[in-house]
């Protein structure tokens, strides 16, 4: 296999506003392989580690399959481990199962789900080395995945591209939680692929110092009848910079195609910066699509109704910026995630001065 | 609105074409030899009569353009332009510079009035000055004295470098600077004319300006440059129509227009674009690269964008503002209309400098047949820009299961006091509300004409009252044939 | 005028008229009566023309004419006016400016001259007038923002404008308080001429107390299964659809 191994720079459209060129410098990400360990494993969920001879049919099926972008095509050329599960047909798994992504250098995961099966995925990154981790997901029809990424503030550079297919009536809900790095970039890469399916991201990015996090989304409604939503909200203070750029393409032909994005961002810095490029490709004519955004600073009229009932200046700040966040906090639909993430929001919001 | 359609529609019915701009005038040309090169500057630059320094700030653009690279990012395809087959110099013979109109070829007024701009002052549209642009040359002049009289400098560029070198030195390439981009480069090494303007300080320009470019000549690029200078606290509204004739062949047109705008000033400034779009097939049409920008220098000043854009197989086109001026405003306001094999990728940059500036953003696509229709605009917020603000709103609006429509809007905002909003959307043209209309006996294609009218509405309001008849009619022409 | 004929139709594949008869004649009002899913709206849809509503059976004469082979805006031009129960809103697009164009295309639909915009202007402001309907509604975009009895209402003022031969009143009642109903009846009771029929479609008695109709049919499944006087709303409302359709099978 030949891949152009270049690191992008801000030249690249994709990466005009995560220069991972230049974040990385000369010695760039190296060869070495980081690690992913997935914990607790219920009954009936195969594991396969990908460093292991005698590739089973279904991860020969899908490993490598989905893979998009460049960054990622790095690491699947110099992973050597990494982890596969398989999520049997119809089988139903209530508690979560945890992938926690450790170690420097490049990493792969592969999660397949089977018709009918149904799974929570709670995903963890050790902060403290650079990292280039690719994970595939394949949703088979009427599988249902509900998808729960956090991850914590970091020095170093840290890089992941998600691509997901789903099949028809497949369903997938992922809520990603970034708190910035030295370069910090989640890149979802979705393709609504049979009549029905539906995917709904939402996310939520705190920051503060000289944190960077670039949320990249695309979604591509191969099919019609096709619904995805997106909501992400970013906080920004310090220095930090928060990236949105959120792309939905609609094939032609994908008619009563339907989606829906919207990004915010609120700057509290006055070094702060918010970049965000919602897009729209459309090639089909039955559709219905739209994308919001907006950037500013808390709402004066909302902070004056809240002191002139009386609540101090530093809490009503608060209080709305809690706000803020919310909507796009409730839609983690395990409690107890939701609460893991509310958390992780609460201690980054106090870092930010507000 | 219905009943003009209809007048309209007659009308083109009875040209028996659809693009009622697409005839020829037979009259002798003279053009430079075909090709690019020092020698085709040089030969422009000597046509011109200019100055020394002229050639050599031209010179100095060309050898920058060698270097450079095409620019692919746009949402266009089209095949590799041969620069070397091309006539870069095409003006009608016998056309040194008319003190009065009574000395311009008949040929060439008739070609105007052809197009529904009568040059005769006595027929001119009251309030209307009109510089006539053909091809390579300005071929007359209106209302000049009048002008000169409020101290308004309208002129064709070649006498501006002329008889102002001054006020040309001065902001020539200071808002569009020679190495800006690959054509703006091209532009600056072989523009031929164009139109200047200059509004002194306080004056309110007496009347609309405006300026009609015709490409007629075959096988010819047209580049023009204009600039329009608002000096403080002045104000002037100017327009400009672009046509050219039905040809197989795709021509080049890359423009460049620079607007400065000083303290308290306001320049206004629409565009109707209708160049030759093409057949229903794809073949011919012209390519239409332009760099258009506006300087918001002084405080308090504005410029204002409206664009109907509805002509060229291919748009490049992005006017912006640069709000640096302390409570500068910027607005964009835009229709682009794709049909057939079109495409279109346009939008504006709204770059905030100074505090308190203001932009608004209001672009309606329209994509019909196989065409592709891009929106691509920028707002960005500088560290310094203190209580910035900026209003997008972005429609598109499809017509046909062939065609595309896309968004690419980027927002960056480094300043935490600014507020930026942005909303788009895209859907096809609802067949609730044809039907509706149907039901009430309006037919078909003026049913779509008069949604598409609707949902341009707030764009077509900016236009000056005569351009938003013609405007009005244009949507409905250049969508005919997109529905059932 | 218009005499339907065991009319079949199908809307995304699924019949929802099954061999529907139906007579009107000029100078009367008939009232289609049903309940929710009975097929009331496609009657009306069908009529005036609209896209995917396939006749797979039966015919559609009026005034001797196949009304399937003309196109929506002939329907128009000939007199077929569909008050329609939701209203579309048109944005950008003026109420004033909007009535122009169909009074005026539909009479060019004749052969007939246009009306000049002050003529127009004239007429309409006198019709509004009676309908309670402002100059500034005329102004506003078509239907946008306008209050569900405002949007009625503007049905009604087109009715009276276009003066169509065949009204079609789909749930006009639908969204009104009782003073607007009151308006909306009067501005139809006073457009009940000899030369013109009207075919009242609704859900609910309440609305043919204001408009009393000449006859009644009870429309269930896709056909006509109880037909009466107007005494027959009485008795729908006394005892419910379900009971009549009972009766009737």
């Amino acid at each position: 296999m030949t891949v152009a191994l270049a690191l992008p720079t801000r030249r690249v459209e994709e990466w005009k506003y995560s220069d991972l060129a230049r974040a990385l410098g000369d010695v760039g990400f190296g060869d070495d392989s980081a690690e992913v360990l997935a914990g607790p494993v219920p009954a009936g969920v195969e594991v396969f580690a990908l460093d292991e001879p005698n590739r089973p049919d279904w991860v020969k099926a899908h490993y490598g399959k989905l893979s998009a972008n460049v960054v990622s095509a790095i690491s699947l050329a110099k992973a050597r481990g990494g982890i596969a599960l398989r999520i049997p047909k119809g089988k139903i798994i209530e508690d979560p199962v945890t992938l926690d992504f450790a170690g420097k250098g490049h990493v792969r995961a592969l999660l397949v789900l089977e018709e009918g099966a149904a799974l929570t995925l709670f995903e963890r990154c050790d902060a403290a080395e650079t990292r280039n981790a690719g994970l595939e997901i394949v949703v088979a029809p009427n599988a249902r995945l509900d998808h729960v990424r956090i991850s914590p503030v970091s020095g170093v550079v840290q890089v992941e591209e998600v691509s997901i297919t789903l099949a028809r009536d497949a369903f997938y809900h992922g809520h990603f939680a970034n708190f910035g790095a030295r370069l910090s970039r989640i890149e979802l890469a979705i393709t609504l692929d049979g009549e029905g399916a539906e995917a709904h991201l939402s996310g939520v990015s705190v920051l503060s110092g000289d944190a960077h996090a670039d949320v990249t989304t695309h979604v591509t409604h191969a099919v019609g009848r096709t619904l995805s939503t997106q909501l992400f909200k970013k906080v920004v203070g310090g220095n930090g910079q928060a990236v949105y750029q959120g792309k939905v393409t609609v094939a032609h032909g994908a008619d009563g195609a339907d989606s829906r994005q919207t990004a915010k961002a609120l700057l509290l810095g006055m070094r702060a910066e918010a970049d965000l490029k919602p897009e729209l490709e459309i090639f089909a004519d039955d559709v219905k699509c739209a994308h919001g955004a907006a950037v500013g600073d808390l709402d004066s009229d909302s902070l004056f109704y809240l002191r002139a009932r009386g609540i101090p200046e530093k809490e009503a700040r608060h209080l709305l910026i809690h706000a803020f966040l919310e909507d796009a906090l409730t839609d983690v639909t395990n409690a107890d995630l939701r609460e893991q993430v509310r958390g992780a929001v609460s201690t980054a919001l106090d870092q930010v001065a507000t | 609105m219905s009943s003009a359609a209809l007048e309209t529609k007659e009308t083109v019915a009875g040209l028996g074409e659809k693009y009622k701009y697409g005839f020829v005038t037979d009259i002798e040309m003279e053009r430079a030899p075909k090709g690019l090169s020092e020698d085709t500057v040089r030969y422009i630059s000597a046509k011109k009569g200019e100055q020394e320094w002229m050639l050599e700030w031209r010179l100095a653009a060309f050898r920058r353009w060698l270097s450079m690279k095409e620019p692919n990012w746009a949402r266009v395809r089209y095949p590799a332009i041969d620069y070397q087959n091309a006539y870069y110099y095409a003006a009608p013979k016998n056309t040194p510079l008319k003190q009065s109109l009574d000395e311009v070829d008949p040929k060439l007024l008739e070609t105007y009035k052809k197009l529904g701009i009568p040059l005769h002052e006595q027929m001119a549209l009251a309030g209307v000055a009109v510089d006539a642009v053909f091809d390579s040359v300005s071929v007359a002049t209106t209302f000049k004295e009048k002008l000169n009289e409020a101290g308004v400098i309208f002129c064709p560029m070649s006498e501006a470098i002329r008889d102002y070198p001054e006020l040309v030195k001065k902001y020539l390439g200071s808002v569009v600077p020679v190495t800006d981009n690959f054509f703006a480069t091209l532009n600056s090494a072989v523009f031929s004319d164009g139109t200047f303007v200059y509004v002194p300080k306080g004056v309110r320009c007496p009347m609309e300006l405006s300026t009609y470019f015709r490409i007629n000549a075959s096988e010819t690029g047209q580049f023009e440059r204009t600039i329009i200078v608002a000096d403080e606290g002045s104000y002037v509204s100017y327009l400009e129509g672009c046509t050219a004739p039905k040809r197989d062949e795709n021509q080049l047109h890359a423009a460049v227009v620079e607007l400065v705008a000083l303290d308290n000033a306001e320049i206004k400034y629409s565009t109707v674009q209708n160049w030759y779009p093409g057949d229903e097939n794809g073949l011919g049409g012209i390519y239409n690269f332009v760099t258009k920008r506006g300087d918001c220098r002084g405080v308090r000043s504005k410029i204002s964008w409206t664009q109907v854009e509805t002509g060229s197989a291919i748009t490049w086109k992005y006017p912006s503002c640069i709000l640096r001026g302390d409570e500068s405003v910027g607005e964009f306001y835009s229709i682009a209309i794709a049909n057939n094999f079109q495409q279109a990728d346009t939008g504006t940059k709204m770059i905030h400098l100074g505090k308190n500036t203001r932009s608004r953003i209001i672009a309606k696509g329209i994509s019909a047949g196989k065409a592709q229709n891009t929106y691509r605009g920028l707002v960005s917020v500088y560290g310094k820009a203190e209580n910035a603000r900026n209003f997008t709103q972005c429609d598109s609006l499809l017509i046909g299961r062939d065609c595309g429509a896309h968004t690419v809007p980027y927002i960056e905002s480094r300043n935490p006091s600014a507020r930026i909003e942005h909303e788009a959307t895209t859907s096809k043209i609802a067949e609730d509300q044809l039907f509706y209309c149907l039901q009430r006996g309006i037919a078909q294609e003026e049913a779509v004409a008069l949604i598409v009218n609707g949902f341009c509405k707030e764009v077509l309001q900016q236009l000056p009252m005569e351009f938003a008849v013609e405007a009005q009619k244009l949507v409905g022409i250049s969508l005919e044939g997109s529905v059932g | 005028m218009l005499d339907i004929k065991n009319l079949h139709v199908t809307v995304a594949g699924k019949e929802i008229l099954r061999g529907l008869n139906l007579r009107v004649d000029a100078g009367q009002v008939h009232a289609i009566m049903g309940p929710n899913g009975s097929g009331k709206s496609t009657l009306s849809y069908v009529l005036a023309g609209r896209a995917g509503y396939e006749i797979t059976e039966g015919s559609m004469t009026y005034n001797g004419e196949n009304l399937a082979a003309l196109p929506p805006e002939q329907r128009a031009a000939k007199g077929v006016f569909l008050a329609m129960q939701y209203p579309v809103e048109i944005p950008g697009v003026t109420t004033m400016m909007f009535l122009k164009s169909a009074l005026n295309a539909q009479r060019r639909g004749r052969g007939e001259s246009e009306m000049d915009a002050i003529g127009i202007l004239k007429t309409v402001r006198k019709k509004a007038a009676a309908l309670n309907i402002s100059e500034d509604m005329l102004k506003r975009a078509l239907n946008v923002g306008f209050s569900g009895g405002e949007k009625k209402r503007l049905e009604i003022l087109q009715m009276s404008l276009f003066e169509p031969k065949l009204a079609i009143l789909d749930e006009t009642d639908s969204g009104l308080d009782i003073d607007a109903l009151r308006l909306v009846a009067e501005g139809v009771n006073s457009l009940r001429a000899p030369e013109r029929a009207m075919l009242v479609i609704t859900h609910y008695q309440r609305l043919l107390d204001y408009i009393v109709p000449d006859r009644i049919h009870v429309l269930a499944n896709g056909r006509i299964v109880a037909e009466g006087g107007k005494e027959l709303a009485l008795e729908l409302e006394a005892k419910g659809y379900e009971q009549i359709v009972k009766d009737a099978a």
